[in-house]
Order: C-alpha cells, then structure tokens, then sequence
C-alpha cells in the first residue's frame, strides 16, 4: 500500500470553503502572503468570511476589497512603505468591515488556547483599550492580589487556514526556507491546513534538510503546487515582493472602477497559476529572483 | 537637511534621528525593533559600531538576532538571515517578547498619535467602530511598551495630527494619565524615556511624568514646536540644541550601516 498523497489543485483545495467560514491567513506582512490561494478563494466566490491574518497586507486586503470579508481580526495590516493597507482602511472607515482589533499577545495566546484545547490562554493585562473595542477576545481575569494583572483570551480555531511555503513533498512535509512567522501555531490551531509551496519535491530532498520541515504532513490537509504563490509578496529565499505591482495595486485601490480593473485583470481572469504568472510576465517574474545584493 | 559640520553632507531628518536615538543605547543592552523600521535599525547598528559593541538586537517577526548588513534591509527581510548570528521561531519568541517582564531593556517604536504621557496610538484616529483614520493596528507594541524597562518613539513628522492632548486609542501605555497611573495600573516599572521627531528630543518630568522639551535641533525655534504640538510642552529655561551628528558618526553610518543611503532616500 503507497503513501496518500496530499497533493491538489488550487481550485481543488479552496472549493469546499462554505460561506461564513472563518479563514486564517499566514506570513508576515510582505512575506508568505497566501496569495495564489487567496486569488482562487475570490474566484470560488465563498462569502462573509471572518478573515483571522497573522500580520499581513495583500492577503487580507485583496479579500477585503474584492467584497469576501464581513470581519477580520487585526493585529497589523499594513502596507509598509506603500502605507496604509488600501482597501482595509476604506472598509474600516466606511465602517462596513467588522474588526476585531487584537495584538501579539492575544493572538499568540488565542492561537495556543487553540493548540493546547485550553478554555482561554492568561495575557498580560497591558493598559490598552484593546478590552474596550473587543471584549469578545479580551475578557479579565480575576486574579489573587499581590498577582499580576491578567487577561483571558479564548481560543482562535480557523476553519481553515491558508500557509504559503517555499516547498514541500506530495505528503505534505513543508519546509520554510525563512521565518515562518505564525505560519506553525496558526496550522496547528487551525481545524484545516492548506498550504501552497513554490515547488513540490521528492521525498529524499525534503530527509536531506529536514531540519527546515516545519509542518509536518499530520499537520497539513492539503498541498498545492504554486510556482511564485506568494506574488506580489516575497518568498524566503526565492524572489522578493514585487514592489512595482504593490504600487500598482495601490494606485488601483484609489478609484472603484480601477480596483474593479484590477480584479478583473489579476484575479479573475487568470483562471490558474500559469494564466496569472503570464499575466504578470516572465521579465518581471525573474528580476524578482535576483538577490538583493545584485541590485542597485 | 540639518546643518552641521561643513565637512560632510549634512544629514538628512532620517540620519540625524538614527544618530540623536543610537547615542542613548547602552552597550550589553538587549533591544527589540518592530517591521518598517529603518530609523530604528540604523540607531541599533551605529550603536553596535560606535560604543555599543554588547549590544543585543532582535528582529520579532523574523527571529533575526544581531543581523548586522551594511545596507538597510526590512527587519523581516530573508536577505537579513545569512547576516543573523541566530535565528528563532517566533512560538519562541513570543514568551519574551509578549508575556516576559523586563527581558528587553529598550524598544523603539512610532505611532500615528502620541499623547502629552508619551501613550501611542497606532489604531485609529476617531470612533475605532468608523474611524476618520484606518492604523495598522497593535502588534507588538502593547507589550513592548508594558514589558521593557524603557523604550523609544521616532515619529517623522510632529505636527497637531500626530501630537494630541490624549490618544483615541491607547495601543501602547505611556505613563497613562501621569504621576504614578501607570503604576497603580498594574505594569511593571518602564515607560517612554525619550520621543524623538524632526523638531526636538523630548522627555518626561519626573513626577508629573508630563512631557518636556529636552533640545530642539538646530535652527528649531521654541513657538514652531508649540505651534507644532496640540498639548503644552513643559519647557525649563531655555531648551538646549541637540548636539548635531559629528563628521565621524554620520561617516560610520554612511558607510557601514546605511551604504545604500535609504535614510537619506525616504526621509530627507
């Protein structure tokens, strides 16, 4: 009998996700943004998702602005040097994007109530007003005097939860070959694991350097081939973020019917990897794999 | 652009706040820096170069420890890795960045408000449920502003926006509403040491803990800050001028830490 392989379309790994679902989202900002699978989520159509990203800026952004979240927890979403998340920001102003403002400790903590099956994780209470906007996530905690003060953060458990990797085996062993951020505590406390990696390889390389398999399979539900996955963010090792289609995507967020141009164009066009990795072109595509030291 | 000394281009706001900020970092200190923080990087690595030898930084989100370039990278940046003496998972971290007291002597940090207590804001300006102004939000800033003995704000601009009375929303305590809030609030001894921003240095008053005008940079006059501030800055005597960068430090950070010249690029 041979090893189940984990290995799916991307079209595949998103076609279950039900309206409503709770949707966690990896990476760190500029790195690792899921976005391949963000991009096939849109396409599906899936609808009033509550978004729970690690500290991200397109992932959750694109969902955003392509109408799919009706809440999104944030610790940080930003755009960095290309300041402010665009469509984050339009729909929390608006005031029609729920957000559930949360930071370090109570995401780490969330995410370990998860993991450990524990009723809540105890915080630091740290004199925020983050207990007043979100007392569904910050509840207080009584506590003996003389004790510091604390507070109790319930469990954050994703229906699913979209990771992107540099590569993997069919098995789904992922290896990281950067930071994997919140990529290991949000799979573990996740109740599906989705992970797309730049490229799938055979089992020898992943026993070769398996000290960079941070997932191992029992931890993952399913894998996805995705050459350049994270574009138009960076993926450790393999090609940076791409700092022209970021302004580019800026620029479209300023006018509706741009923004719509641009899903239209990146998002629902492109019907798999290939279509939208053409549609980028490959001139662009290879000068993003160039390390930093070679550019001027 | 700041005057100094006539033999070197003179800094730019980027330079002169990352020399003003390394010169009070200790050396056998332990410090922490958040993402986009080039100010920040630099101000640790010209340390590291001028009297801090000792000097411990860590990346959060990247788990880099020590990354020492001679260019600017983003804290998180993988090109940072090969340049890291360590590199920790962040499950790791996360005990001495978010639940630890006192691990991190310092953090430098920036914020979108910040109050006359020195308490940032990196939420939202107005109601948080329909904000005027969208932030990034809290990540590490609560607890680096609650846990290290002391921290930092660079801000880049200081204007009535950014300088208010009292914060809309409290991402990271100050001294909270002054004298001893933040202590009776429960957080362990620390709080904002130095602001640093294109017009001053500013400190706080021990006791009141109320925000006080430590120098003005060169050529910085003391009602262009008031008119810049929206709450009354405490102002013993005349403020001294912060000493400018001398012709050695910014020729260090030039050619060892900012190589590239990001600094001078993104905030002239």
């Amino acid at each position: 009998m041979s090893r189940t392989s984990k290995l799916v379309s991307l079209d595949q790994a998103v076609a279950d996700i039900a309206d409503g679902a709770s949707v966690g989202l990896g990476g760190w900002i500029f790195n690792s943004q899921p976005m391949a699978l963000v991009r096939a989520l849109i396409r599906q159509g899936a609808r009033n998702l509550d978004l729970v990203p690690s500290p991200g800026s397109i992932a959750p952004d694109l969902l955003i602005g392509a109408g799919r979240a009706r809440s999104t927890v944030c610790v940080f979403i930003s755009f960095e040097h290309h300041g402010l998340a665009p469509q984050f920001r339009r729909a929390a102003e608006s005031g029609t994007l729920k957000v559930y403002e949360m930071d370090g400790p109570g995401i780490a903590g969330g995410l370990r109530a998860s993991i450990c099956d524990l009723p809540f994780m105890p915080i630091p209470d740290l004199a925020t007003d983050l207990p007043r906007v979100n007392p569904q996530h910050y509840r207080p905690l009584p506590t003996q005097p003389g004790e510091r003060r604390l507070l109790a953060v319930p469990p954050i458990r994703p229906d699913i939860c979209f990771i992107h990797a540099q590569q993997a085996d069919e098995y789904g062993n992922v290896q990281f070959l950067g930071g994997p951020f919140f990529d290991v505590m949000l799979a573990q406390a996740s109740r599906r694991v989705i992970v797309s990696v730049d490229r799938i390889v055979s089992p020898d390389i992943i026993r070769r350097a398996n000290h960079l398999t941070k997932l191992p399979a029992p931890m993952v539900d399913a894998v996805v081939e995705a050459p350049f996955g994270a574009h138009p963010s960076s993926s450790a090792s393999l090609y940076r973020a791409d700092d022209v289609h970021l302004r580019e995507y800026v620029k479209a967020s300023a006018k509706t019917d741009a923004y719509r141009a641009y899903l239209e164009r990146y998002v629902e066009k492109p019907i798999d990897s290939a279509a939208y990795l053409n549609e980028i072109g490959a001139a662009r595509l290879a000068a993003l794999a160039v390390s930093e030291t070679n550019l001027t | 652009m700041i005057a100094t000394d006539a033999q070197v281009l003179p800094p730019s706001t980027g330079e002169f706040l990352a020399v003003v900020l390394a010169r009070d970092l200790g050396d056998g200190e332990k410090a922490i820096i958040g993402t986009n923080s080039d100010i920040q990087l630099a101000a640790c690595n010209l340390a590291q170069r001028l009297h801090a030898p000792n000097l411990w930084w860590v990346s959060g989100p990247g788990g880099m420890v020590n990354p020492r370039r001679e260019m600017l990278l983003s804290t998180a940046d993988f090109e940072n890795i090969e340049s890291a003496e360590a590199w920790l998972d962040l499950p790791n971290m996360v005990d001495f960045i978010d639940w630890q007291i006192h691990f991190f002597d310092f953090a430098i940090l920036s914020a979108i408000q910040i109050d006359r207590f020195g308490n940032i804001n990196t939420v939202a300006i107005g109601d948080h449920a329909k904000p005027k102004l969208r932030g990034p939000g809290v990540v590490g800033i609560a607890a680096l502003t609650g846990l290290s003995k002391r921290f930092y704000v660079v801000l880049t601009r200081h204007d009535r926006s950014a300088f208010v009375p009292k914060v809309d929303f409290i991402s990271g305590p100050g001294y909270l509403d002054g004298g001893n809030s933040r202590e009776e609030r429960g957080l362990p001894p620390g709080g904002p040491k130095l602001i640093v921003t294109p017009l001053g240095v500013f400190d706080f008053v021990p006791g009141s803990r109320a925000m006080r005008i430590k120098s003005l940079h060169p050529g910085v006059s003391l009602e262009q800050v008031r008119d810049s501030t929206g709450f009354d800055l405490v102002v013993d005597g005349t403020p001294p001028v912060t000493p400018v960068p001398a012709a050695a430090e910014l020729e260090i950070l030039r050619a060892r830490v900012d190589s590239k010249g990001a600094l001078r690029k993104k905030f002239p």
